[in-house]
């Protein structure tokens, strides 16, 4: 049975080691009254118990390097370590957020250079770097929105329009930033309704929240239309750039008519997962909202900590570093064309994945889709079979699945994402495995109601978990 | 028994009304972990959020039927939230609240109607 | 360069199976008007050649020279080699939200492990798997306070509440149209707590404070939270985990939920993220509690087994009504973290406390015996505030060491005085050398 840390552990072992010590230091005493008193019960482990334990958890781990992931939404795409070799240089990794200006050069001009880069890509004029999360990122578009209306003394602007397949993130953070949220149908083509938009845009309408391509993974041809109608009410278009890999250096969020936007950099830039953050939401934005950006900001090889108009901190310093310089990495190895052929790439493979798929699953949407496409994996629930279960019996067969059960508005929902990493191969290679899923869900559906089978665990009682939580040792 | 569109059911006993929600409900959620009660004393209108229902894949607000003030809540679901699961009709009530309008009951839905758009 | 697999040829096989002629036609959707022109010129770079710009860009940053005395919020200390043989391995580095349980079981079972170790510092119930950074979680927890006294809309904030992090926490508080009420410091430092009297009252829905605050000094956390339990008001302490160390636990303090940043536990200062913020509570407060939790249970062999758990308040589900909409948690930096606080463990983590401690006093007893006048005698941690009778930035830079932040930017009240941080890193011959620097400027 699989241990946690806390029960190897083993009265007197220890792995550290620290400093130097000096015999000045020692008759120092902090204060007896202010003593923590409480045991302190962590456990006691030599290195290598440590080593052994966090590697044998990694092996219960799928991740990109070691299974096909095509997640939606979350464009897994190969995390180069040539990234990770360059955040670890120690000019870089041992500089202190409050260093003087002119110690930290190479820093600020990677920011004020990467800003640069991101705004023409997605045709904006100014940004930031700081958001911590793409999440936090559409916060602080939403702010800024926000400071807009207040700036013109329209406090009329309370709502925000959000398509009703729009990712969870989307009216959480609209109602954390105190706007009611107004969502918007999709019509029966995966598109927005335009008439629905028309009814509902209104001078109440501080803005409205879109991703295009969509979450269904189609691009809104009338996405122009769209801006249009909400700008002639008053009202700004934050582009969620989670679904921005497919039109790198082909379109520009900012030539369509978006104000602001947030760019996942874990997402389109290949910053790391790892298994869940640290992530990094840059924001973007064109001259409309330029002076409500947060602080810190780099002028001229300067940091702005204070701004009249500023939106103020969104993070404790300049935001993920270590992260967003990885991105930087990644944009500068690729280039312009090697961004634009990630573009190209992407919308390729899904579309290949989509022809092959489509001759076992229903495919609700048969136009070209952008870099990934929805499954509605409804036909053979008369066989009992759900797509949690088609995920399971992937994982038997070394793939991670697809991300199930969103979007919200299509009945057994696999969204499927392939990136431009993979080759021909892969993507035969998980046809295959789907074609042979589906012959067993003929043959032998109980195999697939009762996977994965192969795991370090069966499925796992979520039911108990949740209503008796044990969350600690 | 009446019933609201938001499959919230209804029963009448002088100006004491028991509500909890329906069947078909239950069956949309699966299986119930936590119920968040109002707090007895609150006074609703009707339409407002009374409770929310978690099951672990999602979150389902229930909305009182009628306005009043929550006189009693089924103090059993803390421990047994399955018994929403298991008679959602019954043993699995969710709570009681002194109404204030006799009118808005009529208004509801009958079974026969609910049953009919929600089979 | 690119990493893209295909070769032209796969790709025209691709392109024949679809039933198209060109990559082109995969684009139709965009109007015309919105297309980019393709760029002619490959200005992308070699694995080589990035490598040596960045050393290039690296060594713009003369920083590392200096001898760093800086902290504030981001501590230097000794990050254990093996923090990085564990983050960098595939299976934690590559892989994603553990939303298919059975495929991520070691992600799942090491954020467990990090709620534990949270649990173990602070003495509290329950912990989650992290959030952004000590400030975000301030903010969370405040709003976590104001939806469990809905019927209160003050909180109070201590002002030795570090800036930023009161900065970050006004965005927070912002569309709640809170009323924010600010506890003044005294001269020496330490929170007024005959204000916190006068004004913590039943109207208050939390308040929050920070011990070691930003001066460094502990403040008299018993006091308020006795004070705040009269009027049923939740008290959030945010705090340097390593503090607990040797320093009473929130749990000890009476606190209700625990708040700060882990980042001295494993990560590097890497100019300021990413960073983990830490967020633990008593057990009836659980279901409030924003961002992921990991939770122990059982296969269908009765195996254990661990998963994300209490979902339904987070924003995939709940959507507008969500607790928060954090979707990330910090992963990859929280498991830097745990090794980092893991390697210490039972025994290193009281003593890696107790030095920082005891240099700190070094350096502060130091300057004080030189006629320099500090804050906090010895209610400190491992910073202090300390004032300088001129500037001396420039003196100590030109000696190559960083002495301090200055406080004049945060508090005009000190304007002459800088926050000196001091960790394990310090050995007795760099803080004499502080010390002969310091003494030449009078």
């Amino acid at each position: 049975m699989s241990k946690t840390i806390f029960e190897k552990s083993q009265k007197g072992q220890h792995a550290f080691s620290l400093p130097k010590e000096s015999r000045a230091f020692l008759s120092f005493h902090p204060p007896q009254e202010l003593l923590r008193k409480q045991p302190l019960e962590l456990p006691e482990i030599s290195e290598i118990d440590l080593t052994r334990h966090f590697s044998q958890l990694a092996r219960k781990n799928m991740g990109i390097d070691t299974h096909f992931y095509p997640l939606g939404s979350c464009t897994m795409k190969l995390n180069p370590r040539i990234n990770e070799v360059c955040a670890a240089l120690p000019g870089f990794s041992r500089t202190h957020p409050l260093a003087p200006e002119d110690a930290v050069q190479g820093n600020l001009s990677i920011i004020s250079e990467l800003i640069t880069l991101l705004s023409s890509i997605c045709g904006m004029t100014a940004g930031t770097l700081v958001p911590n999360a793409g999440a936090q990122g559409e916060f602080t578009g939403l702010k800024m929105i926000f400071a807009y209306h207040r700036k013109r003394n329209d406090n009329k602007r309370t709502e925000i329009l959000v398509p009703d397949n729009a990712h969870g993130t989307n009216p959480a953070t609209a109602a954390m930033a105190g706007y009611t949220i107004v969502p918007i149908r999709t019509n029966a083509q995966g598109d927005m309704d335009l008439d629905d938009l028309r009814k509902k845009a209104s001078e109440t309408t501080a803005g409205l929240m879109l991703t295009n391509p969509n979450t269904l993974g189609l691009f809104s041809p009338l996405i122009s239309e769209i801006a249009k109608i909400v700008h002639e009410k008053g009202g700004l278009l934050y582009y969620d750039g989670a679904n921005l890999n497919p039109i790198l250096n082909i379109a520009r969020p900012g030539d369509m008519g978006f104000d602001v936007m947030h760019i996942n950099l874990h997402k389109t830039f290949s910053t790391p997962h790892g298994g869940g953050g640290p992530g990094s939401g840059p924001v973007l934005c064109n001259d409309k909202l330029k002076e409500f950006l947060p602080v810190p900001r780099v002028e001229n090889n300067k940091i702005i900590w204070n701004d009249p108009n500023s939106i103020g901190l969104m993070a404790s310093f300049h935001g993920n570093f270590a992260i967003y310089l990885r991105a930087f990495v990644y944009a500068k190895m690729h280039g312009h064309l090697g961004l634009r052929r990630i573009g190209e790439q992407s919308v390729l493979n899904a579309n290949y994945l989509k022809a092959k798929l489509s001759k076992i699953f229903t495919i609700p949407f048969p136009q070209h889709c952008m870099h990934e496409f929805v499954i509605q994996a409804d036909n053979y629930l008369d066989k009992n079979i759900k797509a949690l279960d088609i995920a399971k019996r992937l994982l038997d067969y070394g793939v991670h699945a697809p991300t199930v059960y969103f979007p919200l508005i299509i009945k057994e929902c696999m969204l499927v994402e392939p990136t431009e990493s993979e080759s021909k191969d892969t993507l035969d290679q998980f046809v295959h495995i789907m074609e042979k899923i589906v012959e067993e869900i003929k043959t032998n559906p109980t195999l697939v109601q009762t996977a994965p089978h192969t795991m370090s665990v069966t499925r796992l009682d979520e039911v108990l978990a949740a209503k008796r939580p044990i969350l600690k040792h | 028994m009446k019933y609201t569109e938001s499959h919230e059911w209804v029963e009448l006993q002088n100006d004491v009304a028991t509500v909890g929600v329906t069947n078909f409900a239950q069956k949309e959620l699966g299986e119930i972990v936590y119920v968040e009660l109002p707090i007895v004393g609150k006074h609703v209108k009707a339409g407002e959020e009374a409770a929310v229902l978690e099951s672990t894949k999602a979150a389902a607000d229930v909305y009182s039927p009628l306005s009043g003030t929550i006189i009693e809540v089924n103090k059993l679901l803390n421990e047994s939230s399955e018994l929403i699961n298991q008679s959602p009709e019954s043993n699995g009530w969710l709570f009681k609240l002194q109404i204030s309008d006799n009118k808005e009951y009529d208004n509801l839905m009958d079974s026969k109607a609910y049953l009919a758009k929600f089979k | 360069m690119d990493f893209i697999s295909n070769t032209d040829a796969q790709n025209g096989e691709m392109l024949a199976a679809i039933g198209i002629k060109s990559i082109d036609e995969l684009f139709e959707a965009i109007p015309k008007h919105l297309k980019v022109k393709r760029p002619e010129i490959d200005d992308g770079m070699s694995e080589y050649d990035v490598l040596r710009l960045m050393e290039q860009i690296a060594s713009h940053n003369t920083y590392s020279q200096y001898v760093n005395y800086l902290g504030a919020g981001a501590y230097e200390h000794h990050v254990p080699a093996l923090v990085g043989a564990i983050t960098g391995k595939s299976e934690f580095l590559t892989s994603y939200t553990p939303y298919q349980a059975e495929a991520s079981q070691g992600m799942l079972q090491l954020i467990f492990e990090f709620q534990s170790a949270i649990c173990a510092l602070t003495g509290l119930d329950v912990s989650n798997a992290s959030l952004y950074d000590g400030a975000s979680a301030c903010g969370e927890a405040l709003l976590m306070s104001l939806r469990l006294r809905k019927e209160r809309n003050k909180v109070l904030i201590a002002s030795s509440v570090h800036p930023h992090y009161r900065g970050v926490i006004t965005q927070y508080l912002e569309s709640h149209h809170t009323e924010i009420v600010l506890i003044p410091i005294k001269k020496d430092g330490q929170l007024d707590l005959n204000f916190v009297n006068d004004h913590l009252d039943d109207k208050t829905a939390g308040v929050l404070l920070q011990s070691p605050n930003f001066f460094g000094i502990m403040e008299d956390v018993k006091e308020i939270t006795s004070l705040a339990k009269q009027n049923d008001v939740l008290t959030i302490l945010c705090a340097n985990p390593l503090a607990y160390g040797i320093y009473a636990t929130p749990a000890e303090l009476g606190v209700d939920i625990a708040v700060g940043d882990c980042q001295p536990f494993g990560l590097p200062l890497n100019f300021g993220g990413p960073y983990v913020g830490y967020m633990a509570c008593r057990q009836e407060l659980v279901r409030q509690m924003p961002g992921r939790i990991i939770g122990e249970t059982v296969d269908t062999k009765g195996r254990r087994g661990f998963v994300l758990t209490l979902q339904a308040r987070e924003q995939h589900i709940r959507r507008e009504k969500a607790t928060s909409n954090i979707c990330t948690n910090q992963a990859l930096a929280a498991l830097a973290c745990l090794i980092g606080i893991l390697w210490y463990g039972k025994e290193g983590v009281p003593k890696l406390a107790l030095t920082n401690y005891q240099r700190t006093q070094y350096l502060k007893q130091g300057l004080e015996s030189a006629g320099f006048q500090t804050l906090g005698g010895t209610r400190v941690f491992n910073e202090f505030a300390v004032k300088f009778p001129k500037p001396v930035l420039n003196h100590f830079r030109y000696h190559k060491i960083e002495p301090g932040v200055s406080l004049e930017l945060y508090y005009p009240q000190f304007k002459d005085f800088l926050l000196v941080a001091v960790t394990e890193t310090k050995s007795q011959e760099q803080l004499d050398h502080y010390l002969s620097e310091a003494k030449e400027i009078i």
